[in-house]
């Protein structure tokens, strides 16, 4: 065995037993993949399993590493195992599935084993940047700030937007209603001078040395600029700058992370934001499973929705949200443009289920793969922040 | 002898199913002969299938089989692959034929109260569409978040809550069974799908349950539905030693409440093992020993009445009733609590990874004192020999509304990191000790998960007597070839006898 895949067994040793000798697979059937392909290779019990098999000398990365595409972080499999719910808060050892994926695809990659959309997509994403979100939508670092055209914001300051390349390149409504609604809080704040792409998408795909870089510029652009804290619209910025730019930098990085979602709630509910204009829609939530299952944040959107007037809002509990997921995660879209198509099918039949005519999701990177499922059911996809700035009068 | 498959059968399984849906690779093959049973990891390559099929109906199950008959290749069918007996494991290579896909629902027939689908669907997500029309499949095994409905018609399980609404072989009204030649039959009770009593002909459908795929696959199944109950009770009772709690039980299961869905009986070993570091569990006092639960399930108004009933038996035979707050945690909690690793503990007290292996047998009520001292014993034999094993103590369960005979089962850890030949070998021995147990105080050597496996197999024609070797004809009979997951039940015989 490779010294690499040696220390990684090492590493992931216990881990991967404690899964293998869990018996019952209860992540099996709440895991989206799972769902919609029914394959077990791809389920989060087996890409633990393949570990204790690595170990054994069973496998080699080389056989496997195609398997691991087949997971959107979403973390839904960590929630329901028993050793997360049960022993999990008191030997601190919960289950990492989402770590565990991230990691075999870094050590994939480390170990020259490539999947071709992973390859381009992080080759393209290095030329210029940012991801390459459309084919021909021109994205790069001259064209990043173009969504905020005519809002007159100011670049730095001590507190910062960052706008994910999804929003700021194609969902531009998006950040635009986000900042019309800030402004109308007189909540202050600026731009980045310098904004490269987070990195998490490339961390996710095992492209390590990439996403460490790019963070390293982001962090320096902000430190240059005097910034102490950053707002967060995308929920995946949100797990990069707080779990992977911690682990990157440690206790050097100082930096506080302000998700948008949450503030918009504390300024309704602080009565700076009064939602007035009716809404005329009969909708359900989908929960961004990097908000809900991966950061707990689930309270915040709903107190939101219910604070919008005219919305007939039909929920569908945050646990039963486990098993749901849209596909758009962890790199999927880019490698198996298919599964994530299926993943929102379901997603989006869900809703259906529902007799609703809209699924609000928080998510700029849900919506592209929702919105096309929903066309099939003439279901509206629309942006939760886009949603509140049109009941507080501020188009876009 | 493990059949290597030659080019031409890989070609005309993908025609068949489609060549995404023929899966060789060695992960594929090595997650395919996995499942919780105590199984040697540490030879984990001798139990590979040589390839693994995904089929998308009962007519490509058909093909397949008949391929596979015609070129006699072994065929193991998995379901959910949660079974504790081995079911699933190819012992001879071959195809594994994964159901999975095959999870549609077909037809939900509110007025008949019954629904129609694919064996590879899950009783949990069946129950999430079904609960629209108020409606509930009460099959609740530990398993019952991913296991799926064909893995219970193979293993013909138990359920938790089976005394108030019969148990998998009950549920199950019929099904679409595919013969190991490829043939396909519908077997249940009558000719239609939804007949639940018929007293014409062999009663077929009880044949072709519990058999651990060595008679075939099913593919479609009609399942019994009830109305979603209203109302849940679960008291948890604590008693200072068993012979109360052992009473209680009794006294508890023989009451005829009609709302009695089931009763649990806890041992003191159990109860060590539930205090350990779980903080979902609140902890107990230490002069706590044994702990009774009931459940009840129905409209609010019986179950109140019949709760009040249950709740005055316990008291009178000395229960502490641990509080609602107590008893609905941990009966919520009921499916997930066998399967936390960290529980484990070396003699010395240090925590590892066990894996939790389940040992069952069906015993009458007044023999249950008498094997739960002599399955401790062999428990505690495995633990002074090797610390790869824990005890983690005795369940009993009511095994039906009379309280007759209960399922009884010794959850073992087993530390598999550790597993080698020596260890694997004394837990062998151990499992034949605790089913010559079972079979010296009159019971069966398994109530609910099949007796297939290593070690305990081997008594099985000493408890079935001239039944075995009826089971040999019907196997003989049914799969000439034997093809279907060939060496379990030690249904080789059946051949060598026939040369």
């Amino acid at each position: 065995m490779p010294d690499p895949e040696k220390r990684f067994a090492e590493e992931w040793r216990n881990a991967a037993y404690n899964c293998f000798s869990s018996g019952h697979k209860f992540c099996r059937e709440v895991c989206p993949v799972m769902q919609v392909t029914r394959n077990e290779s791809w389920s989060p019990t087996a890409f633990h399993a393949n570990v204790v098999a690595m170990e054994k000398g069973e496998l080699e990365v080389a056989d496997v590493a195609a398997d691991y595409v087949n997971c959107t972080g979403c973390g839904a499999c960590e929630l329901r195992c028993p050793n997360s719910l049960f022993t999990g808060d008191f030997y601190r050892f919960r289950t990492r599935t989402v770590d565990l994926v991230k990691a075999v695809r870094g050590l994939a990659v480390s170990q020259g084993v490539h999947q071709p959309g992973w390859q381009r997509w992080n080759l393209l994403t290095d030329e210029r940047r940012h991801e390459p979100v459309l084919n021909g939508t021109p994205v790069d670092q001259a064209r990043v700030r173009d969504w905020a055209d005519g809002l007159d914001l100011p670049i730095g300051g001590e507190t910062i937007l960052f706008v994910d390349c999804e929003a700021a390149f194609y969902r531009t409504s998006v950040p635009r209603s986000v900042a019309r609604i800030l402004n109308l809080a007189g909540y202050k704040f600026g731009l980045m001078n310098e904004q490269w792409c987070c990195g998490g998408p490339a961390a996710e795909m095992g492209y390590e040395e990439q996403a460490r870089r790019f963070a390293q510029h982001n962090l320096d652009d902000w430190r240059a600029a005097g910034v102490r804290r950053v707002l967060v619209l995308d929920p995946h910025d949100y797990i990069t700058f707080t779990e992977d730019y911690p682990k990157y930098f440690g206790d050097a990085y100082d930096i506080e992370i302000v998700l948008v979602v949450e503030l918009l709630a504390e300024l309704i509910r602080e009565g700076r934001l009064t939602p007035h204009v009716p809404v005329e829609r009969t909708v359900t939530y989908h929960d961004p499973c990097r908000l809900n299952k991966r950061k707990g944040v689930w309270r915040e959107p709903r107190e939101i929705l219910r604070a919008i007037p005219g919305l007939t809002f039909h929920d569908v509990d945050r646990v039963t949200q486990w098993s749901y997921c849209s596909g758009g995660g962890g790199g999927l879209p880019v490698e198996k443009p298919e599964l994530t198509a299926k993943i929102s099918e379901h997603r989006v039949e869900k809703a259906a289920e529902l007799g609703v005519d809209t699924l609000v999701s928080a998510c700029p990177w849900s919506e592209r793969p929702l919105s096309e499922a929903g066309r099939a059911r003439s279901i509206d996809v629309v942006d939760l922040h886009e949603l509140l700035a049109e009941s507080l009068g501020v188009a876009p | 002898m493990t059949v290597l498959l030659g080019d031409p059968v890989l070609e005309e399984l993908r025609q068949i199913l489609g060549p995404e849906h023929v899966l060789t690779g060695k992960a594929d093959r090595l997650n395919r002969a996995r499942v919780p049973a105590p199984f040697p990891v540490h030879r984990w390559a001798e139990r590979m299938p040589d390839l693994v099929v995904l089929p998308a109906s009962t007519e490509e199950v058909a093909e397949v089989l008949r391929l596979a008959n015609s070129l006699r290749i072994p065929v193991v069918p998995r379901d959910g692959g949660t079974g504790l007996t081995d079911g699933a494991v190819p012992l001879r290579g071959g195809i594994v034929v994964d159901v999975k896909r095959i999870n549609q629902i077909k037809e939900i027939d509110l007025d008949n109260r019954t629904c129609t689908v694919g064996t590879g669907i899950n009783a949990l997500k069946l129950n999430e569409v079904i609960a629209r029309h108020g409606l509930i499949y009460p099959d609740d095994p530990a398993s019952y978040p991913c296991s799926l409905v064909g893995g219970r018609i193979g293993t013909s399980g138990w359920s938790l809550i089976g005394s108030r609404y019969g148990h998998t072989r009950d549920l199950v009204l019929s099904f679409d069974h595919v013969l190991p030649t490829g043939r396909v039959i519908h077997v249940g009770d009558g000719i239609g799908r939804k007949i639940t009593k018929s007293s014409s002909g062999y009663q077929l459908k009880h044949l072709f349950m519990g058999h651990q795929g060595t008679l075939g696959i099913a593919t479609e199944a009609t399942l019994k539905l009830f109305p979603k109950p209203e109302a849940e009770l679960s008291p948890f009772w604590a008693f200072e030693d068993y012979d109360s709690a052992y009473r209680a039980v009794g006294a508890l299961a023989r009451a005829g409440v009609a709302t009695f869905a089931g009763a649990v009986l806890f041992d003191e070993w159990k109860v060590d093992y539930l205090r350990r570091d779980d903080e979902a569990y609140i902890p107990q006092p230490s002069s706590v020993k044994a702990l009774v639960c009931a459940a009840m399930y129905g409209y609010e108004d019986e179950v109140r009445a019949g709760g009040r009933r249950l709740l005055r038996i316990a008291r009178s035979l000395g229960a502490r009733y641990l509080g609602d707050e107590i008893s609905e945690g941990d009966w919520a909690a009921r499916h997930d609590r066998y399967a936390t690793p960290l529980h484990g503990r070396t003699r010395s007290g240090q925590v590892v990874p066990m894996s939790w292996h389940c040992e069952d047998a069906s015993i009458n009520y007044t023999n249950l004192p008498a094997v739960r001292l002599a399955w401790h014993e062999i428990a505690d034999r495995l633990r002074r020999e090797s610390d790869v094993f824990d005890d983690w103590g005795m369940f009993a369960y009511t095994n039906g509304a009379t309280g007759a005979d209960y399922l009884t089962e010794i959850d073992i850890g087993i530390w598999e990191q550790r597993l080698d030949d020596a260890a694997w070998e004394a837990w062998v021995r151990a499992k034949r000790d605790l089913a010559a147990v079972t079979l010296a105080h009159g019971g069966s050597i398994s109530a609910c998960h099949g007796s297939c496996r290593e070690g305990e197999v081997d008594l099985v024609p000493v408890e079935l007597g001239g039944g075995y070797d009826v089971m040999l004809d019907i196997k003989r009979a049914i799969d000439p070839n034997n093809i279907m997951n060939p060496g379990k039940y030690l249904l080789d015989q059946a051949y060598a006898e026939k040369s």
